[in-house]
This record gives structure tokens, sequence and C-alpha cells, in this order.
């Protein structure tokens, strides 16, 4: 079986076509010296669906701004501005809050946006059950008081209200299409791109257009938007890489490759990563009752070090569980706990603990590196890590249940009264234990009736937690966002993906 | 012969069945927290306890398999819990994406490792050595390991294919043929290498019978020897091997398309188990066996038509 001279003709033939074909493919992408009207953006995850009561946070809120507009912009710094709404105020016991709205806007399916359909959709929110409904549990009633005004009537003061009328609750869709069919799987917004159907794929694209008129030109900077779904991190790679997309999460290992082709980085903080001691009364294990044994903990690790060697440097050392946008943040509680395993073992002997501490956590997938290298410090100052086994998808369940009482995990750093829910307060899923006191209720209070100044009362939580070591909080880890030199990308606070409108043609 | 295929296909459905079953009991175990998982952390015991009566979750085992049940009967495999699309349209779009991919890849593999094998059993020497020591190497590297070499040196260093596929709805059949052909070559290399040993093997003890030295003392030339006769008595052993192969792709090309990121069945089947998305496992699952049980029925009827042997067991 000789290759005869037609079959080596053929061959020859063939593989000149395919080089033909590759010089066609990147001639057109070659010539792109004008600015580019178009973003292809790597999407971590298919949308669940486009009803805007569907929306989530973080990364898959992104895909949403593209369609609907929200009632307030939340800016890069996390700085609240004007959108559908133009004005917002409270009562004085920030149990009302008074919206007034633009009068100059429409939906794409031509229905008008005004205090009726933004009463439509908040009442849809409220219970259409999606994955971010807490976020109006405050909101007892939606009340239209004119053409362009609706009052928030609420039951008790949420100082996140504001902050989550830009978010998924702020998102708003066509009365005429909410709670139909259709809108699950086309969207129906007043946002600056309409969904071009033809050419959308469920789990692989969903491809936008300008939209005509549309009555913000400032944030509309594409004439076509793609979200090309890319859930493998290699994947993603090698799409940003070879020019499939213009931008994409990727994580320190894989970013060393974007950066040798060249790829810009954003990088921005939002999740912390360390131990959540959580039974702080020592139900389960008495030596976690101690404060002086979860001071020890937090006094064992080498952050520092850690942070060079599991993270490439790509995190900050923290001891404090509040997120540095989010106002509660300090300086000083930054470093509070320093590496020092002799005073950490001079606390376990205070406590009556020098015998050693077993300390059980489960097994958290993605965190092998992470988990021994806590064993391995923990086991310096002469406490036993036991790790157990893996945690599945009912992990929820099981912390709400006190099956652990210590976790090794990773979390959102949120805007102030949303991470006290989170973690602080006892209706809190991170707090399962119930833990509290009096002293620290009252701060929570505070921070609840703080209003505006919310971020400053929360600073008080913030030291009462880390003082009391409710957690041992190891660094907040970098997000690695990278694009290439067509689009210029702001980062977002508290956003891995940064908002549709942080977007632009690089000049 | 039509009663064969019909018990055939008979057995088939008992398996289905047994199948589903066992894959409802497991599921049932894991899917204690679904809508927590659809809700998030902070939706409350009240919003938890609706999502659950609204997704049928407060219903007893078998309660919630029999309704299953019916409606797959009827051909209702039910709707996503996490994206509300029905379960039929979601396998409807993948399918094609896979099985192009896997039917291609099995066509390539069939040829090629007929041709590698026979031509060793044949010439031996050399040949023989290459394609044993070849063998060795195609089976010792991974499909991904390959997918992600092919990608870094043929879509991204010399951009002839695209690293991640391209293929959307009235893409034309560029786009498909560039989109699948490295997911195809890393498929199709531990097939071939497989394959093309098995064959050579059946061939090699098909030429060492009696037959043959008696066909050739006929004076029938090596040709018709090797093509009419050998080939067609090495079949059998050489289609097991590749309607195993076959089965076994199906799984192998999960993480191919999720490297590839194409819209095919891997990703759906992927994120489906990992939320616990029954109604979406389900139909992977009962998906998966019916391809296993058509597999098997056509490669018993072409044994069968290849050598009359048989077809009397």
């Amino acid at each position: 079986m000789k290759l005869g001279p037609k079959a080596a003709a053929a061959a020859i033939t063939v593989s000149a076509a395919l080089a033909l074909t590759a010089c066609g493919g990147s001639a057109t992408s070659g010539t792109a010296a004008a600015k580019t009207t178009t973003l292809t953006v790597g999407a971590i995850q298919e949308m669940r669906s486009w009803d805007p009561a569907q929306a989530h946070v973080g990364h898959y809120l992104q895909p949403y701004q593209a369609a609907y507009d929200s009632l307030v912009l939340r800016e890069p710094d996390g700085k609240l501005s004007p959108m559908l709404a133009t004005e917002w105020k409270y009562n004085d016991t920030n149990t009302k809050l008074t919206v007034d709205l633009r009068t100059d806007v429409t939906f794409s399916d031509g229905a008008p946006f005004n205090a009726e359909a933004a009463k439509a959709n908040l009442d849809h929110f409220k219970k259409a059950n999606g994955p971010q409904m807490a976020q109006l549990t405050a909101v007892s009633d939606v009340a239209v008081v004119d053409a362009d005004t609706i009052e928030l009537n609420l039951t008790s003061p949420d100082p996140s209200l504001e902050f989550y009328l830009s978010q998924a609750a702020g998102l708003m869709g066509s009365p005429k299409a909410l709670g139909t069919e259709g809108i699950k799987t086309e969207p129906v917004g007043s946002g600056p791109y309409v969904m071009d159907k033809a050419a959308t794929v469920k789990d692989s694209q969903s491809v936008f257009t300008a939209r005509k008129d549309y009555w913000n030109k400032d944030i509309q900077k594409f004439e076509k938007v793609t979200f090309k779904i890319l859930i493998d991190l290699t994947a993603r790679t090698n799409a940003l890489v070879s020019g499939q997309v213009d931008a994409t999460l990727l994580d320190p290992k894989t970013g060393k490759q974007a950066e040798g082709a060249k790829m810009n980085l954003v990088a921005t903080e939002v999740d912390w990563q360390g131990l959540l001691l959580m039974d702080r009364d020592g139900t389960k294990n008495p030596a976690l009752g101690n404060v002086k044994v979860r001071q020890a903990i937090n006094h064992a690790f080498d952050r520092k070090t850690i942070v060079d060697q599991v993270l490439m440097g790509q995190g900050t050392p923290t001891s404090q569980p509040f997120g540095k946008a989010s106002g509660a943040w300090t300086e000083d509680l930054e470093n509070y706990y320093s590496y020092d395993p002799a005073k950490a073992k001079s606390l376990l002997k205070e406590a009556g603990y020098e015998t050693g501490v077993v300390l059980d956590v489960p097994a958290v997938p993605g965190f092998e590196t992470q988990l021994a290298v806590v064993k391995q410090q923990l086991s310096d100052i002469g406490i036993t890590l036991n790790v157990g086994a893996a945690i599945t998808n009912t992990y929820t369940t099981d912390i709400s249940a006190q099956k652990f009482t210590a976790i090794l995990f990773s979390l959102f750093q949120g805007e102030p009264w949303v991470a006290t829910n989170q973690i602080v307060s006892t209706k809190a899923l991170y707090n399962p234990f119930k833990n509290t006191t009096p002293e620290l209720q009252a701060k929570i209070d505070a921070v609840e009736k703080g209003g505006k100044d919310a971020g400053k009362a929360a600073q008080e939580v913030n030291k009462y937690v880390v003082e009391q070591a409710w957690f041992a909080p190891l660094y907040r880890v970098n997000q690695m966002y990278y694009h290439n030199s067509k689009v210029a990308v702001e980062p977002q606070v508290q956003q891995a993906v940064p908002s549709i409108y942080n977007y632009s043609p690089a000049k | 012969m039509i009663t064969f295929i019909l018990k055939r296909l008979g057995s088939g459905l008992v398996v289905l069945f047994a199948v589903s079953i066992l894959v409802f009991s497991l599921l049932y175990v894991s899917s204690g927290s679904i809508a927590r998982n659809i809700l998030g952390d902070q939706a409350t015991p009240e919003q938890l306890a609706v999502k659950e009566a609204e997704l049928g979750l407060d219903q007893p085992i078998m309660t919630r398999y029999f309704s299953w049940l019916t409606g797959a009967l009827q051909g209702d495999l039910g709707t996503s819990w996490f994206t509300s699309e029905p379960v039929a349209n979601a396998l409807a779009t993948r399918i094609p994406v896979t099985m192009t991919m896997v039917i291609v890849a099995m066509i390539l593999i069939a040829i090629i490792a007929t041709l590698i094998g026979v031509a060793a059993a044949v010439k031996r020497g050399w040949v023989d050595r290459v394609v044993q020591i070849g063998a060795i190497i195609g089976d010792s590297v991974p499909g991904f390991v390959i997918g992600i070499i092919l990608v870094t040196i043929l879509a991204i260093q010399m951009g002839l294919f695209p690293a991640t596929s391209t293929i959307s709805t009235g893409a034309g059949a560029d786009a498909w043929m560039l989109s699948l052909a490295l997911p195809v070559i890393a498929l199709l290399i531990n097939g071939v290498t497989g394959g093309a040993q098995q064959i050579r093997s059946a061939v090699i003890k098909q030429l060492e019978r009696d037959y043959v030295r008696t066909l050739r003392s006929r004076g029938i030339g090596e040709r018709e020897v090797l093509f009419k006769h050998v080939l067609r008595s090495a079949a059998p052993a050489g289609l097991t091997v590749l309607s195993l192969q076959l089965i076994g792709m199906l799984g192998g090309v999960v993480i191919i398309e999720t490297i590839f990121a194409l819209p095919g069945m891997g990703p759906l089947a992927v994120a489906a188990t990992a939320q616990s998305d029954q109604p979406v496992v389900m139909g992977v699952v009962m998906y998966t066996v019916a391809v296993v049980i058509v597999v098997n029925l056509i490669v018993d009827l072409l044994n069968g038509w290849l050598n009359p042997k048989v077809r009397v067991s």
C-alpha cells in the first residue's frame, strides 16, 4: 500500500486548501485596525432562564444587564447612580423608599416603562422564587403613587435595598412578558441590547445586537455582544488566546498562559477563604467554645507564604471576613492575627488545651492544597485537623443541620448588611449554631438601622467577630479576568466578571 | 429474523426499565437540597417548601417515579429543574452534535483500523512492528490529552482550526467540519490503535487456518483470498471491538466536548449531574442506554449477515 502519485497529489491539494482557509481566516481578523464594534465574552455558565426574576449575583448578572436596565446603576467603584430610577429617598425611619422613575423609556416589545411596570416587576420578583428572591424580603408591598413614582414599604429597614435595586431585584422586564414562557428563553427588557434569537444557541452562545434608539447611548458601546458559553477553564483559555473571545475569567495558572499571549489582566478581590469556626458555643466541640483556642488557630497561619505558594501570589493575606470595598473593612484588622506559633501555643496552654485540640472539617473539592497546608500549620501548634468526607451538593442543608463544627471554605464578600446576614447574624446560613451575644446583637441592630452609615456601623460587627475569632480568614482571592487589546475593561467591585457597562472598544 | 429483532428490542426495554429505577433511586438519595441549590443561601424555609412543592419533591419516591414513568411513556421526559427547558428539547438539540462526532469518528476508525490491521497482518516485518509500537503509544495517551495538544499546535499556534466550537444555528457545513475536525481526531486515535491491534490478530489467526491453504492451493489469487474470505471471517471480532469502542466513546466524548466547548451531550450531562437536575439526568441516561441497546442490536445483525454460523445460535 504505497502512496501513488495521485494520492500524493491529492494530499498536497488538501493541505494547501487547509492552509488557504487558514490565511483567509486570519486575514479578516487581522484588518481590525479600526475600533471594534463587537464584543465577545467567554461566559462561564449558561443562563438558567432569561426571566429577570431568575437573575443571580456576580458573574450571573452580566448577561441580564445586556437585555435589561435596572432601577439603579452600580458604578465600577460601587457608587449607586440613577438609571431607570432618577431619584430615591427614604423616610425618617428608613421604612419607606420613594422612587422617581424615567418617563421616556420603552421595552423592546413596545410597552412603556412607568410606575405600573416597575410595580409589576417588583411584585413578580417577590413571588417568582428566583435565586435572589431574598433581596426583596424586607419589602412588604409596592405602591404606585403616580405615573412616574413608586413607594416601597418595608417591614423593617434594609440598608442593602438600594444596592439590591442595582442587582437582580432592580432588573425591569416588559410587564407584558413577565410570567410567560417566552421570556425564559428570550429576554424582553429596555436594555441596551436585544437578543438575536436566530443566532442564539442554548449552551453555546447568546447573541445580542444594539437596540435602535436606546435612551442611554453612553452605555451602549458595541453593535453586537456575544456571550460564548465556555464552562471549561481550558476551553476559555484556548478561546481567549486564539482570539475567539475578547475577554474571559481565568485563574492564576491559566493566567500565565494568557499573559504569555499578551492578554491584559483585570484583577478584583471578590471572595475570602479561610476557616469558619462555627461551633463558637462549644456545643459539639468544647474546645471551639473557648475564644483563646479560636485565637490560637488564627495565630497558627503564615498567611503571606500561603498566598505566595497556593495562589501564586494572587491574593491578599487578611484576618477579617469583611471585604475591602464593603465599608466594614478597616486597616487595623487586616493583620490583626500575626503568624506567631509560640503565642498560639501559649494561648492554648492558658485555655487548658496544651495537650492538643482536634478540629473536624469536611473535605471541600478543589481545596485539597489549602487543606493540606492548613493541616500542617495547625499541627505545628498542636492542633489536629481531621479532614472528613467530602461535602456534596447537599452541603447547605448539612451546614444548617449543624453537621460541621468548622469548615474551610470560600465565601463571597458582599455589602455589609449582605455579609452580616450571610455569616454573622442568627439568621445567617453560615452561623448554623446561631451564636450571638447581646453586645453583638446591638451592633447588628445598629447596622440594620444605619441607613447610609450602615458600612461604618458594620465596622463594629467586623471588629467584634475578628476579636472573638469567629473565623480564621486566610486571604482574599484575586479574580483573574483577562481581555485582549481590542477592548478596554474596567474592574467592578465585588464582581469577578465586570458589569457589561465596563467594556468599551479600545482606543 | 423479525422475532430475533423483536426479542432483542424487548429485552432492551427491560434493561431500560431496570436502569431507570436504579438511577432514579440513586438521584433520590442525593436530591435533598435541590430547592436550596436553586434558591441560594438566603432562602427562607417557607420559600424552600414552596419550591419543593412546585417540583413535586414533597411527594414520596414511588409517586415521583411513576409520574416520571407515565410521562416518559407518553414521550414527555419532563422539564429541567434548573433551566425550565423541556428535556426532550435539550436532548434534541444536543444529540445531533454528539452523534455526528461519534459516527464520523467510528466510520473513520473502522476504515483506518482495518487498513492498518490488515496491512500489519499481511506484510508483518517492519510494518507490523510499527503498528504494534504505534498501538502502545496510542493506547497510553488519553484522548483529551491528544485534544489539548492538537488545540495548542493546530488551533492556537497555526490557526488552522477554531480552538473551540463555532457551531451555531445556520452555521454552514464548513463551520461544522472545522469545529469537529480536532475533536474527531482526538477521539479516533485511541480507537484506531486499539481496533488495528484486534483486527491484525484476527486476520493473522484466519490466515493460519487450513481453508486459506486450500484456497491458495486451488490457485485463487491472494487478493481474493484476503478480501473475500479472510476478512469476512475476521470481521465479527473486529465488529465487536468497534461496538465496544463506540459505547466507550459515549463516555470519552464528555471530556472532549467540554474541552472544545461543543454544545453536545457532554456539558449537559456534567451540569445536570453536578446539580442533581433529575429530569435531565434521567433523559441523558435513557438516551445513553438506548444507544447502547441499538448499537448491540446492529452489531448482532451485521455479524449474522457476515457469518451464517452466528445466525443459528
